[in-house]
């Protein structure tokens, strides 16, 4: 198939927790995510929507199964390669932000491009600052920067060395309705511009801004649909600012 | 990854925690700088012996009445010891060929008084060649002459300290002291020598003609040391042989089948033992060095593992967005080298101010020794890898997902 970026066959992934026995975090999942799609994973807590998403950024191995990721098998890779494909065509954005206390967000956003060849490190990382809408930020500790900022920083760290696929593992769980909506603006904005995003939420609102909604439940893909007319954010936010205005 | 980064990536690292980087620095930085001070501590001793030992003349040959037995570097001759005698050390020069000069000489401490002022002092009787065989000349004023010895004449030569207790800064050319019982003249100063190898002041004694010490202030007949010079530093050993065989067969040892009455020395002996304690100086050196190191580098060890434990979010973090597990291990061997180089360059800057402070606040001579500082650095730098491949070996085989999951 044209436009595959990754195929997942038959993904388990099994924790020996305790002496109780195994978790099984994920049965048998499999899925096909194709360029330029949008996608939300939906579930209740525990239903292994993270363990997915780390399975499917490479962040993680399967007990079984197997992953293609540009037809190549993600488990035959080598340490060098698998940091190479993590550093250059997955971009990750963490539930916890996951941001370097101590360093400013520019510092933040060039962490990958380190690890890359890319020269012109702090230009590129400035660009992605200010796609984020950051550019007057970008010498700010996480630690003086709102949650919502803070994300926008993770989003940029994940966008700046141009990635094919972007996974973001509830991205607005930790926000107020304005920034989520500022962040699934941001997203919407991004997918326009031609980049495949995977996203996890457990509230059906932003998942109805995605094109493509996958539930998943006790480790199981219990549906996957395609959503063909997908909420603008934008005109959301907009409607929010207007509400705002009004009580001022 | 280029090195670079890394080490810009293990700089601002260390910087931010700087309470942390300063503590596992302090172990590498006493421990340089610790050597640094010792080996300039020794090595400046050891000039000081060297000079002392070049000031005496290299070819010095002593001959001490009875045996002498050395401890700890230390001589001390055993009981009193009457063999010796004045015929011997005249004859000697005649019948040793290598013998240039033999200068006999018989010391005993007494006290010595100018006015009511009295201080105890070394009397040396000896005879004004002792001046050529020990390097050692009057300054102000004469030594005593041959004639003055022939006759018994009552004339002295003081050492600096001697006149220091006793007339201060008066000048006692002239002036009249009594020795026991005995009044003297003073007729010169020595120029100061200083302290000898066997930590004795040379300048604390009081040069008068051997006879006039043995017939009017010993009341002795024999003497207990014989200073000889050979003709040349190469005839050393074959004097010493010549020596040592004309006296046994003077003292009659041979046919009595008995040992040596008497014990013979050269500079070149005294500069061996010199060179063992020095030795044993050095052993203790290392040993210290390489404990205090050793200290220094378990100090980073533990220092890079709390770091790491603390940092173990941001190694996941790192993985994430794609640094190789080598990539990982050469940041934290990198932090490691940066803490031990900069402890050592630390401990090296430490060591130098406490040796120059060292000895422009003591009279020691200290010499910094340019091989002492490389050698502490280099070994710093290996102690701060060895130790520091452990921690980072470890942080490399995180599992990124466990690693982030960790708070
Ligand atoms: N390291 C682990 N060891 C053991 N069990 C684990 C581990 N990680 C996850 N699990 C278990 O696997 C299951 C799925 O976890 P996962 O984190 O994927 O859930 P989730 O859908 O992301 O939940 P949430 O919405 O709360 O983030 C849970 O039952 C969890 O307890
Ligand atoms: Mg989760």
């Amino acid at each position: 198939m044209e436009n595959l970026i990754i195929k997942a066959n038959g993904l388990s992934k099994i924790y020996n927790k305790d002496a109780n026995g195994e978790v099984a975090a994920l049965r048998n999942v499999s899925l096909d995510i194709r360029k330029g799609e949008l996608i939300a994973i939906m579930g209740a807590s525990g239903s292994g929507k993270s363990t997915l998403m780390n399975l499917l950024g490479c962040l993680d191995k399967p007990s079984a199964g197997t992953l293609l990721f540009d037809d190549v098998e993600v488990s035959k890779l080598g340490d060098r390669e698998l940091a190479l494909l993590r550093n250059k065509k997955i971009g990750f954005v963490f539930q916890s932000y996951n941001l370097l206390a101590r360093t400013s967000a520019l510092e933040n956003v060039e962490l990958p491009l380190i690890y890359s060849d890319k020269v012109n490190i702090s230009k590129l990382a400035k660009d992605a600052l200010d796609a984020v809408g950051l550019a007057d930020r970008i010498h700010h500790h996480p630690g003086e920067l709102s949650g919502g900022q803070q994300q926008r920083v993770a989003i940029a760290r994940a966008l700046v060395n141009d990635p094919d696929i972007i996974f973001a593992d509830e991205p607005t769980g930790n926000l107020d309705t304005k920034s989520s909506y500022e962040i699934i603006t941001l997203f919407q904005k991004l997918n326009e511009e031609g980049r495949t995003i995977v996203l996890v939420t457990h509230e059906q609102d932003i998942a109805e801004h995605t094109k493509r909604i996958i539930k998943i439940s006790d480790g199981r893909i219990v549906s996957d649909e395609l959503n063909n007319s997908p909420k603008n954010a934008e005109s959301e936010l907009n409607k929010i600012l207007k509400e705002v205005q009004n009580e001022n | 990854m280029k090195i670079t980064k890394s080490i810009r990536i293990s700089r601002s690292q260390l910087l931010s925690h700087k309470l942390r980087t300063a503590l596992a620095l302090l172990g590498i930085v006493i421990g340089v700088s610790a050597v640094i001070v010792m080996v300039a501590v020794g090595n400046g001793a050891q000039k000081e012996v060297l000079s002392q030992i070049e000031s005496m003349g290299t070819d010095l040959i002593i001959i001490n009445a009875g045996q002498v037995q050395r401890s700890t570097g230390r001589q001390q001759i055993s009981g009193t010891v009457t063999t010796l005698t004045l015929q011997d050390a005249n004859i000697i020069a005649t019948e040793c060929p290598d013998v240039k000069i033999a200068v006999p000489v018989q010391t005993k401490k007494m006290q010595v008084k100018w006015g009511n002022l009295s201080s105890n002092t070394t009397i040396t009787g000896t005879t004004p060649d002792y001046q050529k065989v020990r390097n050692f000349y009057s300054e102000n004023g004469d030594f005593f002459t041959e004639e003055d010895d022939k006759a018994s004449v009552r004339n002295a030569v003081l050492g600096q300290t001697v006149v220091k207790n006793l007339f201060g800064s008066s000048d006692p050319v002239g002036e009249k002291i009594l020795i026991g019982r005995v009044t003297f003249n003073v007729v010169g100063v020595m120029e100061s020598k200083g302290v000898d190898l066997n930590g004795i002041d040379q300048d604390d004694q009081i040069f008068i003609p051997l006879q006039t010490a043995l017939r009017r202030v010993f009341n002795l007949t024999y003497i207990n040391t014989i200073n000889v010079q050979p003709h040349s530093s190469d005839k050393m050993e074959t004097a010493v042989i010549q020596i040592s065989e004309f006296l046994r067969d003077r003292h009659r040892l041979n046919r009595l089948n008995k040992p040596d009455d008497f014990t013979i020395q050269t500079q070149v002996e005294l500069l061996e033992t010199q060179k063992e304690t020095t030795d044993t100086f050095t052993t203790l050196i290392v040993s210290i060095a390489s404990i205090s190191l050793l200290v220094g580098g378990i100090g980073i060890l533990a220092i890079m593992l709390i770091a790491i434990r603390e940092r173990v979010n941001e190694i996941g973090l790192r993985m994430a967005v794609g640094a190789s597990k080598k990539d990982i291990l050469i940041q934290f061997v990198i932090e490691a080298s940066i803490l031990s180089i900069s402890g050592g360059i630390i401990g090296i800057i430490i060591g130098i101010i406490i040796s120059v402070v060292m000895s422009l606040a003591t009279s020691w001579s200290l010499s910094i020794s340019i091989p002492s500082i490389i050698y502490s650095f280099i070994f710093s730098l290996i102690v701060g890898m060895f130790f520091g491949v452990y921690p980072a070996r470890k942080a490399s085989l995180l599992d990124p997902i466990e690693a982030l999951r960790n708070e």
